[in-house]
């Protein structure tokens, strides 16, 4: 690869979507509003076409040659340090250099591709905000931030890129400032980001104070590629982080999944994703669907090595994966809100990569990723569609009858639907199924994760084909329902485009049963990630993808029976089962726990600290200080008579005073 | 010449204190000012005769200064009793005393 070409081209997509959200933030509104709408989505989309022109560089490459670092500009280069120093001859660099290798070209692929799709939905659905501008500000900080985070080859600029990612995501969901709920829900966004953060610079700092390279000596290096060569039994056989298994990594690996789970929305710092729901909806489906949530699959593919050495840390990664996946299922069934029930749907989703990722199938994880970003993108901007025709009612209790008024949109959420509860030849469907056959024969107690796992699709396809049957069956139950009619162009063409996606990117990693396999995409990967991992029989495979089929299938049934006909009462759970069915409601009541252990203790500790400090000791102190100065500056202005002689007067007696002094001492 | 010493040095004290108390006491800003430079000629005095005294030249150069300064001091001063006049007040030290709150 020409290394120029590819500087220019990393520097066309980061610098893109840079230029347009500094050209929107500073012009302040200033824009005409046609000026915005070409700026905003077309900045994304011309990063999308570098990212596209990398990927075919990539491509000629032949695969072992497919990775290349380029360095946008030296940072810091602290290598003329004294020989013996602390930091040795080699010193310490930490350059802006970015890496373009399969994993990080696929994520810019699905961050521009699918982001710039939004973008051009965002157009239609935001076209009434008297905030357009601030808006695709908004989302092209975003998408840089994301790009930063993804293409860094340096720790520092992956922290930087990973915390920037937080403040857009705050922004927006915050983005209508107006509304207290909009507002509190970035706050929780935020904080649980940088308890991730927390965790993400500890593992970081670990690593580069213990990291040492094959002589013993301690290398002092940001740079990932120079940590994964030295971390693994790699080709010089040692083990820069301590032995493989040893507390050293495996600290690391509980540290950096830290991070990876509060940006993933994982148990326990998954409640921020529901309440994000707040912000507008192509938010949602752009951050919350696509992209930010699957920075932690990302972190914990792209940190393999480290994970590969510390099998405790990935096995709590994949059960926490497998946890969150079941949990936000339980939950996606009885939520009303139609953004909700897809948010739980989305943590549910990324419980399941997280598994994979934590399992070792790291392509059957980014596979999954690539899939979910296409479907469930789909399904987020078509409840967006619903949401802007009836008027910001998102409550699917108001809904029903939609698909006569709005068949386009029913269509692709129809697709979206069927793709995300793995009905067989769908996206969701390879890449599910490709997920849990390849996590069912890793490690020992992954079969016992497989069976949670397919359990997960069983209630996948029932909660999401309950909202299709509530939102576009039956009929009207509300006059916004009745009075609704389809989105504009703007809006539906993303939809239909992510629609096709979504129904035939699965083909590009057909796996099953052995023989004449397409696997485009691990193969693809394989340079980043290593070789698929072993597999097990073709038998147990194909078992295992019968049953999985098989229960989404029976998902489908169980929605159709219980909301499609009524031949079961929806209220049999809720009868019979009540705690089941509050404990769903209110989503394991994670809010309330978090709320009495950790918020209301604060508030408490924080109303005491007024009332005791502020109130009593902090007013004695500062009254005590004010009225002192007060009394003083009032014995003092008695000297200030405005006269001048009176000045003059005291000038030469302390003149006098003074020449007296000085005579007797001299003296 | 020795002997004239004491009587410019207590020349010079005699006309610093009349500057001084003619600062003190007197009302009217004009005559404030020229006891000001009958304070400021006491000075130059004492600073030219020690400079004969000692033989040296520092004396003599800074009293040139001393003059210098003396003179656009008596600028200022006199652009602002000036200014004062013309605002039609009182030339009357006492008087102009607003400045104290």
């Amino acid at each position: 690869m020409n290394p120029t070409f590819t500087l220019v081209l990393c520097g066309v997509a980061l610098g893109l979507p840079t230029a347009g959200f500094l050209i929107n933030a500073l012009s302040a509104g200033r824009l005409p509003h046609r000026v915005v709408t070409l700026l905003g989505p077309g900045v994304v989309l011309g990063a999308f076409a570098a990212s596209v022109i990398l990927l075919v560089e990539l491509l000629t490459q032949p695969p072992s040659g497919r990775g290349i670092t380029v360095i946008l500009w030296h940072w810091l280069n602290l290598s003329v340090g004294p020989a013996n120093g602390a930091l040795g001859r080699a010193g310490f660099n930490a350059n802006f250099s970015l890496r373009i290798d399969p994993l990080s070209i696929l994520m810019m692929l699905v961050i521009t591709g699918i982001g710039g799709l939004i973008h051009v939905y965002s157009v239609g659905y935001m076209a009434e905000d008297p905030s357009y501008n601030r808006f695709f500000a908004y989302m092209n900080l975003f998408i840089t931030s994301m790009l930063v985070l993804v293409m860094s080859e340096n720790l520092i600029f992956l922290i930087v890129g990973w915390s920037m990612v937080a403040f857009a995501s705050y922004a927006l969901i915050a983005f209508w400032y107006q509304r207290p709920a909009a507002v509190a829900a970035g706050r929780k966004a935020f904080i649980t980001q940088v308890i991730g953060d927390v965790g993400l610079v500890l593992g970081a700092f670990l690593i580069f104070l213990n990291l040492r390279g094959s002589g013993g000596q301690l290398l002092r290096s940001v740079d990932l590629q120079t940590i994964f060569a030295n971390v693994g039994p790699g080709p010089h056989f040692h083990n820069g982080l301590g032995p493989s298994g040893g507390g050293l990594v495996t600290a690391i690996g509980l540290l950096l999944f830290l991070g990876a789970a509060a940006k993933s929305a994982q148990w326990p710092l998954h409640t921020w994703l529901p309440d994000a729901m707040e912000g507008p909806t192509p938010v949602s489906a752009l951050i919350h669907a696509a992209t930010m949530v699957t920075a932690g699959v990302y972190l914990v593919a792209r940190f393999h090595p480290i994970f590969q050495q510390a099998p405790v840390a990935a096995g709590v990664v994949a059960a926490v994966g497998i946890g969150t996946a079941l949990m936000a299922a339980i939950i996606g069934c009885t939520q009303f809100d139609i953004k909700r029930v897809i948010a739980y749907s989305t943590m549910s989703q990324i419980g399941l990569m997280i598994f994979a990722v934590g399992a070792g199938a790291y392509a059957a994880g980014m596979f999954q990723f690539f899939t979910h970003a296409c479907f469930k993108a789909l399904l987020f901007l078509a409840a967006g569609n619903v949401i802007h025709a009836l008027h910001d009612e998102q409550d699917i209790r108001s809904m029903g009858g939609l698909s006569t008024r709005m068949k386009l949109t029913f269509g692709a959420f129809l697709v979206g639907s069927l793709a995300l509860a793995g009905i067989p030849l769908f996206a969701g469907w390879f890449s599910k199924e490709e997920l849990l056959s390849s996590g069912l024969v890793l490690g020992p107690a992954v079969p016992w994760l497989w069976l949670l796992g397919v359990s997960v699709n069983v209630l996948t396809s029932f909660y999401i084909f309950r909202v299709v049957w509530a939102v576009f069956r039956g009929e009207p139950t509300s006059e916004r329902a009745a009075g609704a009619h389809e989105a504009g162009p703007t809006m539906l063409a993303p939809v239909l485009v992510l629609a096709v996606l979504s129904a035939v990117v699965g083909f590009l990693n057909i796996d099953f049963f052995g023989f004449h396999p397409i696997t485009l995409f691990s193969t693809f990967l394989d340079p980043v990630v290593g070789g698929s991992p072993a597999q097990s029989s073709p038998g147990i495979q194909a078992v295992a993808l019968l049953a999985g089929t098989l229960l989404s299938l029976g998902g489908v049934a169980l929605a159709w029976a219980v909301y499609g006909r009524r031949l079961v009462s929806a209220q049999l759970i809720s009868r019979h089962l009540p705690w089941l069915y509050q404990l769903s409601l209110n989503g394991f009541y994670w809010d309330e726990l978090y709320g009495t252990v950790l918020v209301r203790p604060t508030g408490a500790a924080a109303a005491m600290v007024r009332v005791v400090f502020e109130g009593e000791l902090f007013e004695s102190l500062v009254g005590g200080v004010r009225a002192g100065v007060r009394t003083l500056a009032d014995d003092l202005r008695t000297m200030q008579t405005g006269y001048f002689r009176d000045y003059a007067l005291l000038f030469f007696v302390c003149a006098v005073i003074g020449l007296v002094v000085l005579g007797l001492r001299l003296a | 010449m020795t002997g004239l010493f004491p009587g410019f040095l207590t020349l010079s004290a005699a006309m610093f204190s009349i500057g001084a108390l003619g600062v003190m006491v007197r009302r009217n800003p004009i005559v404030v000012f020229m006891s000001i430079e009958l304070m400021l000629n006491a000075g130059n005095l004492v600073l030219v005769t020690y400079a004969r005294y000692t033989h040296t030249m520092a004396g003599q150069v800074f009293t040139l200064i001393v003059i210098a300064v003396a003179a656009s001091e008596v600028v200022v001063g006199l652009a602002l009793i000036t200014g004062v006049y013309r605002s039609g007040r009182r030339l009357d030290l006492d008087d102009l005393s607003e400045m104290r709150e």
